[in-house]
């Protein structure tokens, strides 16, 4: 068949598109924005220069928001890799147990992460929620989960690791399978035990998926805003408050498009800068075979 | 070839034809405040009674999609989107006025209200106030009773009382953080007795910077609410919902409800089994202030292909008398037109009416209208981070200057846009 180059731009120009419209566009207006004084709702606006950008870097609630979100960052993305590669190990076996199991920690990736997030507000509701009810009835005082920010960060890094476990989960499992069982027999021909067979030929054979789960946990961590929203608004006192959450106030309840555009650019250069250094790490690590 | 390009082309016709129809179609969009008590349906009733009335005119009602948004947020949203409806609840004119999105009202196309002058910005009225609400503190009579309490007309025998009900083992206050906003009206009520009493326009001043957040009378108002809130609200204030607040209240855990009159309508459900009281947040010496909350009402968009029908459509909601009869009734509210609306009130909020009737009445604090008003932003500082931080023991001074600091950068934002 001869090679139609008009028919291979014809069938890539709907996804150009629409990438174009819903992400190319947008970053540049947000780049555009950032350097300008926009309420979000005049029609005129100035040009600021990097005014946004001096005003960030002075701001508390962005460094607050900031660590929020590298906490909220770091114990998801611990969550998913170690525990998801400790459970996609144990679980790589045909039997019905690990078959439900696996479809246990499935089904809340499903769920919306606004349902999610409604469902465990009630169950860790501090007066009438499930968890207390159940303890009061054992005559145990109840949990206040929302006592101090770091106690509530906790948790809620707690459900979102719940929430999306299940997808890193199959990307372990799939992961596994494509490691040649040969690989296995011989080393354990060789007289490799299960932690050394694990350490020199699983973990660096699966460097693959930890690529990829990496990137997908660091930029969702980075870009939290749904669960939080839900389960404390950000609050109290923006203790609680991501960097996401903090550019959505700023440009809707405070009139601040200019500066929340600054904001998000600013979190889209780290998930950049992040997401590289991370592959570049782990792309050294995979191993052919 | 040909009979595709037909087609088409009667399609476009047909489509063109249909455009037309709908362009012509005289229709006015209406955003509205959903909430339970002011259901959609609510609403959607208020539209059909005007189409009934006016049958060229069509009108759609939208609203916020979740409780998540606020009603601001989301017609900031529609604004920057060129969706701005053509009538429409307002609650924070002053976040729109600057920009220019909202149409004024003439002088004297509002005076079937009481004053049409409250709230004016700048010397014009952008706001057809639609109702006036009160805040104060809810309480428990048989309760009161019980541990031998009276109605606190000073500070220090609100504080004594509440000492007394810890005693008995009662949690004198219910009060919660987790929906960012139930906590401020406290704060309002003390920032109205202490400050705003002294001098009801000092939000204009404040405006002018002529004065600061950081002053002793906002400062003593806020050690008042710090201390209600860390001593006397039980130990998981940041826990609470606003719904679990009002479940401390009627189920009998807590003593005193310090909120808006809204809540008369919860009284008037009647699921309580003991009587309920009210008073307003006494001050040092007496208890002769109320603060009211008048910011909220319907607004017309200054784009609107029709400025007369939206002013008619707000003229019939105001004057029909059965409809704003059920709106008032839903909160039981208080009404701003100069005829009397009767509804069917509960014996509390005619209790509150002869209790306010001679107090010094101050707008509330985080919602003052007019040129009084926060400059844009600041209403959701004030609930989301000033008075949540000061809840949870911060210091207050040191809050207050944030707060200033605050001011500054709204400030600035404001003189750059204009």
């Amino acid at each position: 068949m001869k090679h139609n180059k008009l028919h291979d731009v014809l069938l890539v120009a709907p996804g150009y598109l629409v990438y174009t419209v819903f992400m190319i566009i947008p970053l540049g207006m947000c780049f555009f924005y950032s350097f300008t004084n926009w309420d979000g709702i005049s029609k005129n606006y100035k040009m600021i220069g990097f005014r946004n950008f001096e005003r960030l870097f002075q701001d508390a609630s962005f460094f607050n928001a900031l660590k929020v979100t590298l906490i909220i960052t770091v114990i998801t993305v611990l969550i998913y890799n170690v525990l998801g590669v400790f459970l996609a190990v144990i679980l790589n076996r045909k039997n019905r147990v690990c078959a439900f199991t696996k479809s246990a920690i499935f089904v809340p990736t499903v769920l919306s992460s606004v349902v999610v997030a409604f469902i465990w507000s009630y169950i860790m509701q501090t007066d009438g929620g499930i968890i207390n009810t159940v303890l009061g009835a054992f005559g145990i005082p109840p949990v206040d989960f929302y006592d101090t920010p770091t106690h509530t960060i906790i948790m809620i890094s707690v459900i979102i690791s719940w929430n999306g476990l299940g997808l890193f989960l199959v990307i372990y499992v799939a992961t596994l399978n494509t490691i040649p069982q040969e690989l296995m027999e011989a080393a354990e021909v060789d007289g490799a035990n299960g932690v050394q067979r694990f350490f020199k030929i699983t973990l660096p054979l699966m460097m693959p998926g930890i690529t990829i789960n990496s990137v997908l946990s660091i930029a969702g961590g980075l870009k939290q805003y749904d669960h939080v929203k839900v389960i404390t608004g950000g609050g109290p006192g923006g203790a609680t408050q991501t960097i996401t959450l903090l550019s959505v106030e700023k440009a809707f309840s405070y009139n601040r498009r200019g500066y929340s555009s600054a904001i998000v650019l600013v979190l889209f250069v780290l998930i950049v800068i992040v997401s590289v250094i991370q592959i570049s790490i782990t792309k050294k690590r995979e191993v052919k075979y | 070839m040909k009979k595709l390009v037909s087609i088409i082309l009667c399609l476009l016709l047909v489509f063109g034809v249909c455009g037309t129809t709908l362009a012509d179609e005289t229709k006015i969009v209406f955003c509205v405040n959903i909430q339970p008590q002011l259901p959609l349906e609510f609403w959607q009733s208020i539209a059909d009674r005007y189409m009934a009335a006016n049958p060229d005119v069509k009108v759609e009602i939208i609203g916020n999609p979740s409780s998540n948004v606020t009603l601001p947020e989301y017609e900031k949203t529609l604004l920057s989107t060129n969706q701005f409806p053509d009538v429409m609840v307002m609650q924070n004119p002053a976040d729109f006025v600057p920009s220019g999105a909202l149409l004024p009202f003439e002088d004297g196309e509002l005076d079937y209200l009481v004053d049409p002058e409250v709230g004016k910005i700048g010397g014009k009225q952008y706001v057809a106030n639609y109702k006036k609400q009160i805040i104060g503190v809810f309480y428990n009579k048989d309760m009161f009773a019980a541990n031998g309490l009276e109605v606190p007309d000073t500070w220090d025998k609100l504080v004594a009382a509440s000492d007394k009900l810890l005693e008995a083992g009662i949690q004198p206050f219910s009060l919660g953080l987790k929906d960012g906003w139930p906590q401020g009206q406290l704060a309002n009520m003390f920032a109205g007795t202490d400050l705003l009493a002294k001098d009801l326009h000092w939000g204009a001043k404040r405006n002018a910077n002529e004065v600061k957040f950081n002053n002793p009378d906002l400062v003593k108002a806020m050690q008042k609410y710090q201390l209600i809130c860390t001593k006397y609200s039980g130990d998981n204030i940041t826990g609470i919902t606003y719904t679990q607040m009002l479940e401390q209240f009627f189920n009998g855990k807590a003593a005193m409800l310090p909120i808006g009159s809204w809540v008369n309508a919860e009284v008037a459900k009647g699921l309580q089994d003991f009587e309920v009281g009210w008073f307003p947040i006494p001050g040092d010496e007496n208890a002769n202030v109320v603060s009211v909350f008048v910011n909220e009402g319907l607004s017309i968009g200054a784009e609107t292909k029709y400025p007369e029908i939206c002013k008619d459509f707000i003229h019939f909601f105001f004057t029909d008398k059965e409809l704003y009869g059920e709106f008032l009734k839903s909160e039981q509210l208080f009404s701003t037109t100069k005829e009397t609306v009767e509804y069917e009130m509960i014996p509390l909020r005619k209790e509150m009416e002869e209790i306010i009737a001679p107090m010094l009445a101050v707008e509330g604090f985080e919602s003052m209208t007019g040129d009084d008003a926060f400059l844009p932003g600041l209403k959701d500082y004030f609930t989301n981070k000033l008075t949540q931080n000061i809840a949870i023991g911060a210091d207050i001074e040191a809050e207050l200057n944030a707060f200033d600091q605050e001011w500054e950068i709204a400030n600035e934002a404001l003189e750059d846009a204009q």
